[in-house]
């Protein structure tokens, strides 16, 4: 065999990836199309400026932006990593200052023509930065000071993201930071310890949030998403010895919050086997599902209901298509740095889907996370090709030539 | 496989992860599994009830017409102008914002007192919500009510200048139908006028929401005619369990006397279902409406009804005493049973049910004494029958061998030369009838009170009263209207019972102290014409779908249905019929206020002497047949309050039979010119 053919057989990138990735953006686009088309329509808006239609112009940045992330080694792109870490940070940062509000949430910069989420950058940012920091010689990563470090790395956008607030963009970065440093071989103890610790925090915390008399909150959580909160562990709002008025008002407040993930588990579960029929499903369109979530945080409970189990299967398939490829490609990667970045895209695309997909499911919290490549917004499809592109690179880039 | 590869291939670190991503994707499937495959009935049904709104669809109620197919009751349409909340959906939230606005720009205007405003400005970009002014839920939903009910106004006040009407919506009103059936439209104008459809219709005009719905109200065509027979609707907003539970049912009726009321069931229907789709907001989703199972409409009930012949008879009757007229008037087919006509006097409009009648008019319709306008007389008016119980008393005499030619002397009365009397014991009994020889028919013609006392007493309880029972006389007729009473004949256990005397023996015998009905008469009069046939009466002979293309067959009520056969010689019959014809006929008769030319009509007059109220009232009667020779009607009329029966009575029967004749007379006359 010579070096030629080797070259060309390995030089290409992974079909499977694109395959799956292709098979996702074709299903995002087409239930974006039927989760808001009626809407657009009734609000006489032009094509071009239908969800859909956005939907479609951000895959076609996506992959531009893939693409071109794949034509420079991701070792180089590395070097850069500190800078882009920086980088996020100054524009989370610079949310608070010159953000701008939806929903009562600051997430977003405005730039004119287009807006963007920094936390979406600051994934990618900080995935870079993490993996180049652990892709150091393993013995230094026995040391608690690199540790300690690699901690900092993510609960710095961490704690400015939770701040926005949004809790579920905040909370990918741990699972994330975990996966990481586990593969890079930060010991396991170590680890344990912090996991253990960390959990019971959390429940410390849980407690505190759900139970205390509010002169014994410690935890400041914004109030809808304590109430979240406490309609997923299932505690009563109806405080003991209320009178009937503020009972009644307590339970139509439980039933406001409780209401979309129980409106999401009637799409899901109204979809039987073989679902309703592309646009024939009623859970969006007469907005029982939140008008603002269908096509973003709830777009599988829209896929659910209209391609029923069949449909949410092959969802869960082409995602673990995704997912099983980016860890073959961490497998074959060519240095640590690699191997790293590819778990740590793998974990955090993972984490979004299985937050998101559980929400839906009601396994999980109700927190606003995006499906990736599914959720309609353009920052979010953006960072999912891009995190796709780096897969490709690491896949394009694995040997040494 | 290329993909699970990595569950058991590379380094220990990168299999963990790779089962890690299999087990949480597991996770996730079993979920899903559960939802869409065990439980997918249950999210299905739940899905169901919120989002499909189901609603009772009225059936077109069936109409009722008299015998040859003219319509007596039937169905017209009315425009009702209708709001639709949903339409006004984006002027509500436009309100809404409004309204916000204001109230913040109030609270704003409020908080600017706070010197250190620009501080805490720039404060605030790290505290949401701490400074800037803010409404509770309580506030919100105060706001929202008012801009709904500030939208809604506008939209009826450009009706109003619109029709030039002058309607409004109370906010409580409006709340009301907003929470418990805003997928429904509102009503706004019941009954529009066409001039005020036209202008709703006309193109130049566009108001959103504003839309008209065609609906069927029932219509009499002949007002109040026959109004008692026919009955009158009441709204009905009863959930009949048969039908299974609505989210909301449309307005509808049921019968509430009368034939409406006998065959409601008939002439309903079987009410439809439509679905109508609703958004999470309980809004009706844009036009989506399904029509589930239509409605079918009600049967027709053909009646056996003459409708010329009833508005004769209700113009007889309500002109025998210049307007306040309290009686009844029933015509019968003597052959068959059949009833021709059916009044009661005084009369109501059933057309004032058809929107909500005012507890004021509603009182004054039942309670008013003593004309109390909605009491049928005819089938549930008990009354004494006077002297017209002669007919059946004379038919026991003769069944019980009395010679029509033996000779009774009636003294004179002592008090009043010129009248009889009759003492039972030392009681003297008053008769009206001069003293004298009197046979039978003498007897009968005069209506001599003493004769009949003297052999009703002779006669005894038993074959005085079982001969009237025997003509239907104290039992219901069966007859189904909706309202009937029975009358009264004591029975044998009563007369052994009560004590009763001789003296009510003598009262009974002359008709006073027994009650019948006008209806009741009618049936025992029929079987005195025809020969002893008692019939179930008839007033309705067949019940029918509408259209040619009806699928169930028509149900027909047989005609001449015998109840009992009263089996006597027909010497008797002969003789009570001649009697009767006498009694007419006879210039010394008291019924000569009854002849017509070229008819022979028989009759009975009667008096009855009643205590009303503690004072004395009378009842008067006039019980006939025509023709003698082959008796083809039976007219028995009734007023409350007459002077006499001969004087009363006797000429309501002779306009009756009048027309009857002319009638008959113009039909041979047409065939002849033909």
């Amino acid at each position: 065999m010579n070096r030629e053919s080797l070259i060309r057989r390995d030089s290409g990138m992974d079909p499977l990836l694109w395959a799956a990735a292709f098979g996702l953006m074709l299903l995002g686009a087409a239930f974006i199309f039927s989760a808001t088309a009626d809407a657009d329509a009734a609000a006489h808006l032009p094509w071009w400026r239908y969800h859909a239609t956005a939907h479609a112009v951000a895959f076609a940045g996506g992959i531009a932006v893939a693409a071109a992330l794949c034509l420079v080694d991701y070792g180089r792109l590395a070097r850069w990593s500190l800078v882009a870490y920086w980088g996020s940070i100054v524009l989370l940062i610079a949310v608070f200052l010159i953000g701008v509000s939806r929903n009562g949430a600051k997430r977003w910069i405005d730039l004119g023509p287009l807006q963007f989420q920094p936390s979406e950058f600051a994934k990618i940012a900080f995935l870079f930065a993490l993996a180049n920091f652990l892709s150091r010689p393993a013995d230094e990563l026995r040391l608690p000071g690199n540790f300690i470090k690699a901690l900092l790395m993510a609960l710095v956008p961490f704690a400015l993201i939770l701040k926005e607030p949004d809790l579920g963009s905040s909370l990918v970065f741990m699972p994330t930071a975990l996966v990481m440093m586990l593969v890079a071989g930060v010991p396991r103890p170590l680890l344990g310890r912090f996991v253990g610790g960390a959990s019971i925090l959390a429940a410390l915390i849980l407690v505190d949030v759900l139970f205390a008399p509010p002169q014994w909150k410690f935890i400041k959580l914004e109030e809808y998403q304590r109430r979240r909160l406490l309609v997923y562990f299932g505690v009563d709002f109806v405080a003991r010895g209320s009178t009937p008025e503020e009972a009644r008002q307590a339970r139509l407040l439980q039933r406001d919050t409780a209401m979309n993930v129980d409106q999401a588990m009637i799409s899901i579960g109204s979809g039987g086997m073989t679902g309703r029929g592309w646009r024939q499903g009623t859970q969006h369109s007469l907005g029982f599902l939140p008008r603002l979530g269908a096509h973003n945080d709830f777009i599988f409970s829209v896929i659910s209901e209209e391609t029923g189990f069949i449909g949410s299967i092959t969802v869960l398939g082409l995602y673990g298509v995704v997912f099983f490829t980016g860890i073959r490609i961490a497998g074959e990667a060519r240095d640590r740095l690699g191997r790293l970045l590819a778990v740590g895209v793998t974990a955090l695309l993972f984490t979004h889907v299985f937050v998101n997909i559980g929400m839906n499911l009601r396994l999980m919290p109700v927190t606003g996370i995006p499906l990736p490549l599914l959720s309609a917004g353009g920052t979010s499809v953006l960072c999912s090709l891009v995190a796709i592109g780096i897969l490709q690179n690491i896949h394009l880039h694995r040997r040494h030539y | 496989m290329l993909l699970f590869d990595q569950l058991n291939k590379g380094d220990r670190t990168l299999r963990m992860v790779a089962w890690s991503v299999l087990g949480g994707l597991l996770v996730l499937a079993v979920q899903l599994a559960r939802l869409q495959v065990v439980s997918a009935e249950k999210y299905r049904a739940t899905l169901q009830t919120q989002t499909f709104k189901t609603v009772r669809i009225p059936a077109l109620r069936g109409k009722i017409l008299a015998r040859d197919g003219r319509e007596l009751v039937g169905n017209s349409p009315r425009f009702r102008l209708d709001l639709y909340l949903d339409e006004l959906r984006p002027q509500f939230q436009a309100e809404y914002t409004r309204l916000k606005r204001e109230a913040l720009a109030i609270r704003r205007a409020a908080m600017h007192e706070d010197p250190t405003a620009g501080w805490s400005r720039f404060l605030a970009l790290f505290h949401r919500n701490r400074s800037t002014p803010h409404l509770n839920a309580t506030e919100i939903d105060a706001l929202q009510k008012l801009a709904r009910f500030l939208v809604v106004s506008n939209s009826v006040a450009s009706v109003n200048s619109r029709l030039g009407t002058q309607l409004a919506v109370s906010p409580a009103e409006l709340e009301r139908h907003y929470i418990a059936k805003r997928f429904m439209p509102l009503p706004i104008l019941p009954n529009c006028t066409p001039t005020q459809v036209a202008l709703v219709t006309e193109q130049s005009w566009s108001q959103p929401g504003i839309a008209l719905e065609q609906v069927a109200v029932r219509n009499y065509p002949h007002g109040m005619l026959a109004s008692h027979l026919l009955g009158h609707l009441r709204r009905n907003d009863t959930f009949d369990e048969e039908e299974g539970a609505f989210d909301y049912r449309l307005p509808d009726y049921k019968g509430a006397i009368g034939l409406e009321k006998a065959f409601d069931r008939d002439l309903r229907g079987v009410a439809g279902v439509k679905s109508i789709l609703v958004n999470s907001a309980g809004y009706r989703h844009r036009q989506a409406e399904e029509t589930l199972e239509p409605a079918h409409a009600g049967r027709n009930l053909v009646t056996t009804i003459d409708l010329d012949l009833q508005r004769e008879v209700e113009r007889a009757l309500n002109t025998v005493k210049g307007g306040d007229e309290r009686g009844a008037v029933v015509v019968m087919e003597p052959q068959t049973g059949d009833v021709l006509a059916m009044a009661s006097a005084p009369s109501f409009d059933p057309g004032e049910w058809i929107d909500t009648i005012s507890v004021q008019r509603y009182q004054s319709f039942h309670l008013k004494e003593p004309e109390r306008p909605m009491f049928n007389r005819a089938s549930y008016g008990e009354y004494a029958p006077g002297s017209i119980f002669k007919i059946f008393h004379t038919l026991a005499l003769l069944e019980n061998g009395l010679d029509p030619a033996e000779i009774y002397t009636v003294e004179p009365n002592p008090k009043k030369p010129g009248k009889g009397v009759y003492f039972l014991g030392k009681r003297p009994i008053e008769d009206t009838a001069p003293p004298g020889l009197y046979d039978l028919r003498r007897a009968f013609i005069h209506s001599s009170n003493s004769y009949f006392i003297n052999y009703g007493l002779r006669l005894g309880w038993e074959k005085l009263l079982s001969m009237g029972r025997r003509f239907g006389l104290g039992d219901p007729t069966g007859i189904r209207i909706g309202e009937e009473k029975s009358g009264f004949l004591p029975t044998l256990e009563d007369v052994q019972h009560s004590s009763l005397t001789a003296g009510n023996l003598a009262n009974v015998s002359i008709g006073q102290e027994i009650t019948v009905t006008p209806l009741q008469m009618a049936v025992g009069l029929s079987a005195v014409a025809n020969g002893g046939r008692v019939f179930w009466p008839r007033v309705v002979q067949r019940i029918e779908s509408d259209g040619p293309l009806a699928e169930e067959p028509p149900t027909t009520v047989k005609p001449g249905q015998v109840r009992n056969q009263v089996v006597l010689p027909a010497a008797s019959w002969d003789f009570v019929r001649s009697a009767m014809r006498d009694d007419v006929a006879d210039p010394a008769g008291t019924g000569t206020a009854a002849r017509v030319k070229d008819f022979a009509v028989c009759g009975k007059t009667g008096t009855a002497e009643i205590k009303g109220n503690g004072r004395k009232d009378k009842v008067t009667w006039f019980a006939s047949f025509a023709p003698y020779e082959a008796p083809r009607y039976v007219v028995i009329v009734m007023v409350e309050s007459g002077g006499s029966g001969g004087g009363t009575c006797a000429p309501v029967a002779r306009q009756v039979y009048q027309f009857i004749h002319d009638r008959e007379q113009g039909l041979h006359r047409g065939l002849a010119s033909k």
